[in-house]
């Protein structure tokens, strides 16, 4: 599971999504090599996220797999020059949701250790201190206020902050203006901190 | 945990093995399928008498639809086409462009008769025939517009049906405005603006089922 994307990493990402944006438009018009540049940028990216919101790991390379196909299928809608990346966030988002509310009658698994280490990136995405990523306590915290937040203020924090989209790619893949996704993300933001701000000092050392 | 070793290369495999139409492919259907329901439209308007002048002065009836084509055209091009991101605008969007275009069209169309006197009550005329002729040519605008993006929707299929039943349905403003001299509020409301919905909401429903990639049971 990653943290939050440094700006050289951001930019590192930017080129390459550039590179995958004109290889899909290459595959889109027929060229069957240039879907593996597509796969080298988008698969890992996708991997990440969908892992953070499926716990099967066998059910994380079904919809990884369903993502790709759907993009093969549909390429020729793909508009030359549109972001890939972006369509494939909100394919692989779709398909989680599809599979969430098929998997409802599932017997629950414990999530402590999933809470866990979300509570970590949570942490290490707000402040970037490493006695914040150890502490326990404020990663509970994290968590309990996370979850606390909106379905929607949930995923923009979680598109933009962690997996490093644009509030451009991270509207589109919802659905949603870029405004509502600025305010959304705001307000995931300062409840995050809020809650971070609330914790003791002593409970930061880590054990 | 990573993606199994063998992962990538099974499903560039698996991906080779299901045809998928290129996008040269795609626009040429989705072109000849609107065309055909454009065509269908424009006969069934023809079919029903085509352009009807009866007393309304010529310079009124430029007005009129000079105002319909440029609201309607607006609304349809932002409901068929897609946003910068390369995916369907925002249903905030879409919806707004559906609400706003409707209102300025309707607003238009009696705004400008009123200016001619000619926004009165026509006994007789409750909208029925338009409600008719709006969902006859809207429908085969909507149908077509379907079929051209059957099976290829990934994201919003739903939506997506819904903007285009709006769009269809404000293409159909356009011919029934040259058909229609009515311009009563409540005879606009019935015969005009509910077409719209009417189409949208079967949009809405045939495009859940009809434009996702996976077909819904």
């Amino acid at each position: 599971m990653s943290g939050m994307l440094s700006k050289s990493e951001a930019a590192a990402t930017q080129r390459r999504a550039t590179s995958a944006d004109e290889a899909m438009s290459q595959y889109a018009q027929g060229d069957l090599a240039a879907f593996e540049i597509v796969y080298d940028v988008v698969a890992p990216r996708i991997e990440g996220y969908v892992r953070r919101k499926v716990r099967d790991a066998g059910r994380v390379e079904d919809i990884v797999q369903q993502t790709f196909e759907n993009m093969h299928k549909a390429r020729g809608t793909f508009v030359p020059g549109s972001d890939v990346l972006n369509w494939a966030f909100a394919i692989a988002r779709n398909l989680v949701i599809d599979t969430g509310r098929k998997a409802v009658r599932e017997p629950a698994i414990d999530t402590t250790a999933e809470n866990d280490s979300l509570g970590a990136v949570l942490a290490a995405a707000l402040a970037g201190g490493e006695e914040l990523f150890l502490a326990r306590e404020t990663g509970a915290l994290l968590v309990q206020t996370f979850e606390g937040l909106t379905k929607l203020q949930q995923e923009v924090f979680e598109l933009v902050k962690l997996e490093g989209l644009s509030y451009q790619q991270a509207a589109g893949t919802l659905g949603i203006t870029v405004p509502s996704v600025r305010m959304y993300a705001h307000r995931a933001f300062v409840a995050l901190r809020e809650a971070v701000a609330e914790t003791p000092e002593t409970p930061l050392v880590p054990a | 945990m990573a993606l199994s070793p063998d992962f990538k290369s099974r499903l560039l495999a698996s991906v080779r093995e299901v045809p998928a139409p290129t996008r040269k492919e795609t626009l040429r259907r989705q072109t000849w399928l609107f065309a055909a329901g454009l065509a269908g439209a424009l006969a069934l308007f023809f079919i029903k008498g085509g352009l009807r002048v009866t007393s309304r002065p010529p310079s009124l009836i430029a007005l009129t639809s000079l105002g319909t084509a440029v609201f309607a055209g607006v609304g349809m091009w932002l409901l068929f086409t897609r946003g910068p991101t390369g995916l369907r605008r925002p249903r905030a969007v879409l919806l707004g462009a559906a609400l706003l275009s409707t209102i300025a069209f309707v607003g238009w169309r009696y705004g400008i008769s009123a200016l001619y006197d000619r926004a009165s009550a026509w006994p007789g005329r409750v909208g029925l025939k338009c409600l008719a002729l709006s969902v006859g040519t809207g429908g085969l605008m909507l149908f077509a517009a379907l079929m051209s993006w059957r099976r290829s929707e990934p994201v919003t299929p739903r939506a997506t049906g819904a903007a285009f039943g709006a769009g269809a349905g404000l293409g159909s403003a356009l011919l029934v405005d040259l058909w229609c001299p009515v311009a009563y509020v409540p005879h606009l409301l019935l015969g005009h603006v509910l077409p719209i919905l009417i189409l949208a909401v079967a949009g809405g429903l045939i495009g859940g089922r009809m434009l996702g990639l996976v077909r819904r049971r």
